[in-house]
């Protein structure tokens, strides 16, 4: 009698999971039928259909049409206003919009969001990745799926992606920054890197761009001691940052290309009435108190860009690809609304693939971190 | 006579319809069929192709479930199995990338999964009073550091040629063939738990370990292989998530452990020991699993869904356990009105 | 006539390693000393406050958790009790809903409170295994954390004179910090708690013989629900401070950090089915890995192998004391009078 009602039971499952094959909104029935899930291959060629025919759409109207954007993490201001630009670019257009946090910092939680959109069959996806390769078998199968896929913010590889929206020219950022420390040290010394986490795609780009840049001899007498990896956490960050004031005493410049590195590193020095001075990326609201060219103050100036501004691009190029005015070729071209540099133009990338480039980066010193520390 | 213990023997099993209908896996294979009825209303693009495209990540965490039941019978605890899969994965890429068969890949990942489960088991049955919280605790942190040192700076790998473990990830219709493995797995481990005299040593150990030396099982012996068989399982389930990731790097793995144990103990089984099937903890995870999905599928906040599934563990256990004791005095209060 | 033995006066070697917490101290002094020889800036005044400081919340939440090993229980859920109480704190800061230093510290210590005494409710009252329950309450707490956060931080501009507290030495007769302050208040009240209040026994008494305890009278339910509203307590203080000293509140502070809490106490000699451990056992644990986790760049061993390193220490203390503890039954045995 047991056996007979346990088998009962697992169709009744088996029956819950198959129901609702046909796409109906009617809910399952425990009862139903264990009909086929042979339909469940022609819902997704459906979407390669509505994409196609969004194609023949004409102008920078987005309407009907569904995007999303995927941050790198929950709770991070910066991924927030990037996020905000996004949402306001796409509503304004008349499309609607979709903002996924993932669960945690990793490619793992991204891979269960880009899922998720397929599913829910958007017709763009544009995401600033946790690593580089990882997300490639989950954005391809997004892409054979009609949806276009671009990057901001943080790349993948040229195969995970039709277009990158770069914040400033990966070169640009390097070479800023490799001269800020060039200035601020005086030419010689030693200097160090606070950077994110170790797998962190956009910090892993500035990095070896600087490095690059250091092969010159104008930056002969700067010896790069350690590159130290904070996670953006700023407890991390904070014993990294002292780590590297105790073991190198020499030490006379430390470079955070990361907004939590930087605000904590920025602490720890000015608490400490540092000697060692301090650049890098950071959010003016949140350096405001550490920017300063006196003793008593960290930061002698610092660099950004406004991520409102490349959520804007981002929406902008996602609806350009999905409308089919761009394909993610070099030379396409494209409007971006009200932007300031439109139109924008897509250009060759140094991994291969294509990016279209926001701006120069943006020099937060003294003489305007006042008017800046309340806009971002 | 008053028991010592809350647990009130059963003085045999109890069979027919009413137990059935009563025990805890019933309950939740009602609520599965509720949660999906749910996650039906409540999203249009809940299908079943949708369901099992969205499945494989998740799956993978399954392979963890199975042995982390039986480690939960025994009484003990193991929270090092998401530093293992860390630990094999890793090592699995290395391997891919320096060009060995995805066969023998795949075997190094199973291998150092079993090495670092029986190390848990070594350090366990030969310090015996060794709470195995602790010591899986430090073994967390040595693997998942081993993980760090061999991933060096860049604290990623990725595979260079993905063509091995794309075959691993590979469909048979829409069912991908992750699903049947861990079919065939959930119903091995069940059938060993169930019907075999290794099944019963598990409970038994989990009741009460010292009756059960007496008894003539060989308490250690179990223990180890439980243990090693779940290091096995956690390489099983890094060589399918480097087949969803194509790489691996520091965080790969973390709070897998949890997860389990968070499925097994919805499923039914008691961290205590002694308590619960495996069939309960099958179902619970088919439920969060469904349930994640159907929720990510509205979007909505990846944290309200971590609440939702806390306060659903939380409930899980509560609830049976406050009746239980609602019965126990009101059947306490039926014998002394009795006289 | 019984014979006399004449009683055998221990060496002071035996009696050191007889006694857990004596034997970590000499650990402790002999690192230390290791270190001083290797980097001579070791011992000096402003290097140990910055260690207290970064360690002061791994050595806070030690106490609490040195309490609720005690009872035999356990709480993971403690680094989301501090994430939640640290934001809120944060969050009212930013909005300027609340301007004053010491009505910040109240409100993290009641939302702490407030977390634990729930996990206590579930778990005294309940019969919930601890494991789970703070499991459980480990993700509710976390996501609260976020929504209160609502994808915002509070920065050093929006906490104001609220950062101020972990520079001041208000509270240390102008000569401690503040943060190291309040450190040693917590030792001092839960070394007279635990030694000398009937609170104090019975909490051993529960971890030794749980039954033996209802029998003997001890309130077991009540017991255990203030154990865990301590602990609560404590992380809800260990939130603000957190805030204070790093100057910035963020939903995701101290994940995952729970286990480095429980491997101090571990460390310190606290056994996990309970009934044993000191306050002096949490101290000296959090101490000793405070101290490797400095000394490891220091002797050269690379950043990246740090993690294996405190695995390893972890496991070899816990063997080397079970171990030891064989060693000393056995030549108890062999002492025995037949």
């Amino acid at each position: 009698m047991k056996r007979f009602l346990s088998v009962l039971l697992s169709v009744g499952l088996a029956a819950t999971i198959m129901g609702g094959c046909n796409g109906n909104t009617t809910p399952t029935n425990a009862s139903g039928t264990a009909s086929t899930s042979g339909d469940a291959t022609s819902s997704e060629t459906a979407s390669g259909d509505e994409a196609s025919s969004a194609a023949a759409a004409e102008g920078a109207s987005a309407k009907g049409k569904t995007f999303a954007i995927v941050t790198k993490a929950a709770g991070n201001p910066y991924n927030e206003k990037e996020a905000d630009g996004f949402k306001q670019a796409i509503e304004q257009e008349g499309g609607t919009c979709i903002v996924k946090h993932p669960e945690a910092a990793t490619a793992d939680a991204q891979v269960s969001v880009i899922q998720s959109l397929i599913s829910q069959k958007v017709d763009s996806i544009c995401i600033a990745a946790n690593d580089e390769n990882a997300l490639q078998a989950s954005l391809q199968e997004a892409m054979q799926a009609g949806i276009k896929v671009s990057c901001l913010d943080s790349k993948t590889n040229k195969d995970s992606r039709q277009v990158f929206v770069n914040q400033a020219g990966t070169k640009e950022i390097g070479q800023a920054l490799m001269d800020a420390v060039l200035d601020i040290s005086g030419g010689s010394g030693d200097w160090a890197i606070l950077s994110a986490t170790s797998q962190a795609a956009n910090q892993n780009a500035w990095i070896e761009a600087m490095k690059t840049v250091m092969k010159d001899a104008k930056y002969s007498k700067l010896n790069l001691v350690e590159v130290a990896y904070g996670d953006d956490e700023p407890q991390k960050s904070t014993d990294q940052t002292q780590a590297l004031l105790s073991k190198y005493p020499n030490l006379k410049v430390i470079c955070a290309p990361t907004t939590v590195g930087i605000s904590a590193a920025a602490k720890v020095l000015q608490d400490k009435k540092s000697k060692v001075k301090l650049t890098g990326l950071g959010l003016p609201s949140e350096m405001a108190a550490y920017i300063g060219t006196d003793a008593d103050h960290s930061c002698p100036y610092m660099f950004l860009w406004n991520p409102v501004e490349l959520g804007q691009l981002g929406a902008y190029t996602s609806i350009a690809l999905v409308n089919g005015t761009i394909t993610g070729k070099a030379g396409d071209t494209f409007e971006a609304g009200k932007m300031a540099n439109s139109p924008y133009k897509v250009v060759d990338a140094a991994d291969g693939g294509t990016e279209i480039i926001l701006g120069a980066p943006f020099k937060f010193d003294p003489s305007n971190i006042g008017e800046w520390k309340s806009v971002y | 006579m008053e028991e010592k213990s809350e647990r009130i023997v059963s003085t045999g099993k109890k069979h027919g319809a009413k137990s059935f209908f009563s025990s805890w896996e019933f309950a939740l294979a009602i609520i599965f069929i509720a949660v999906s009825a749910f996650c039906r209303a409540i999203s249009p693009n809940y299908t079943p192709g949708n369901v099992l495209r969205e499945m494989p990540k998740y799956l993978g965490e399954m392979f963890l479930l199975f042995p982390m039941a039986f480690i939960l019978l025994m009484g003990d605890i193991d929270i090092s199995v998401g530093s293992i899969v860390c630990l094999s994965a890793t090592v699995s890429c290395f391997a891919c990338n320096a060009g060995l068969p995805i066969p023998v890949v795949v075997l190094i990942g199973l291998l150092v999964g079993l090495l670092c489960g029986m190390l848990n088991g070594f350090i366990l049955t030969t310090f015996v009073e060794l709470p195995a919280m602790i010591v899986t605790l430090g073994t967390q942190i040595v693997y998942r550091g081993i993980a760090e040192i061999v991933l060096g700076s860049g604290g990623s790998i990725s595979l260079k040629d993905t063509s091995g473990f794309n075959a691993l990830a590979g469909k048979v219709g829409p069912f991908p063939y992750l699903f049947f493995l861990v079919i065939l797995f959930a119903v091995a481990f069940a059938v060993v738990s169930a019907k075999t005299p290794f099944g019963r040593s598990l409970y038994a150990i989990g009741s009460n370990h010292n009756a059960a030396f007496y008894s003539g099982v060989k308490v250690q012996r179990v223990r180890f292989i439980v243990f090693s068989v779940t290091g096995a399982m956690a390489g099983l389930c890094a060589v399918f998530l480097t087949s969803t990731l194509f790489g691996a790097n520091t965080t790969t793995g973390n709070g897998f452990e949890m997860d389990a144990i968070a499925m097994a103990v919805f499923g039914g089984i008691s961290t205590a020991g002694g308590k619960g099937r495996l069939a309960g903890g099958i179902i619970s995870a088919f439920i969060i699993i469904c349930l994640r999905i159907g929720l990510g599928q509205i979007n909505m906040n990846p944290q309200i869904i971590l609440i939702i599934l806390g306060i659903l563990l939380i409930t899980a256990v509560l609830v049976p356990n406050v009746s239980s004791k609602i019965n126990a005095r009101n059947t306490k209060n039926k014998v002394l009105t009795r006289k | 006539m019984p014979e006399q033995t004449p009683e055998k006066k221990q060496s002071l070697w035996k009696r050191i390693t007889a006694s857990r917490e004596a034997s970590l101290l000499l650990v402790l002094i002999v690192l230390c000393a290791l270190i001083e020889i290797r980097s001579p800036e070791f011992l000096t005044f402003s290097n140990i406050g910055e260690i207290l400081k970064n360690n002061a919340v791994i050595m806070i939440m030690s106490l609490g958790m040195l309490c609720v090993l005690l009872t035999g229980g356990i709480d993971i859920s403690i680094t989301s009790t501090l994430a939640l109480s640290g934001m809120t704190v944060g969050m009212l800061f930013k909005y300027k809903v609340i301007q004053s230093t010491g009505l910040g510290f109240l409100i993290a210590i009641a939302i702490g409170a407030a977390c634990g005494a729930l996990i206590g409710v579930i778990v005294s009252r309940g019969g919930v295994m601890p494991i789970i329950a703070t499991m459980g309450f480990m993700y509710i707490y976390r996501g609260l954390a976020y929504l209160i956060a609502n994808s915002q931080w509070a920065g050093a501009d929006a906490l104001g004179s609220f950062t101020d507290f972990a520079l001041s030495s208000s509270l240390g007769f102008g000569v401690i910090n503040n943060v190291i302050m309040i450190t040693i208040l917590c030792y001092v009240v839960f070394f007279i708690l635990l030694k000398w209040t009937k609170f104090g026994r019975s909490i051993y008494a529960i971890g030794s013989n749980r039954e033996a305890a209802e029998i003997s009278g001890t309130h077991v339910a009540r017991v255990e629900f203030l154990v865990y509203l301590i602990m609560g307590l404590l992380a809800g203080l260990c939130g603000a401070l957190s805030v204070t000293v790093y100057s910035s509140a963020q939903p995701n502070m101290v994940l995952g950090k729970e286990m480095d809490v429980i491997a101090a106490c571990v460390i310190g000699g606290v056994s996990m089915s309970g009934g044993r451990g000191s306050v002096g056992g949490a101290l000296l644990g959090s101490l000793i890995l405070a101290v490797i986790a400095k000394a490891l760049p220091l002797v050269g061993i690379d950043s990246i192998a740090q993690n294996t390193v405190k695995g390893i220490i972890i496991l070899a203390v816990v063997i080397l004391n079970v171990v030891t503890k064989r060693m000393m039954d056995r030549s108890n045995l062999e002492r025995r009078k037949i």
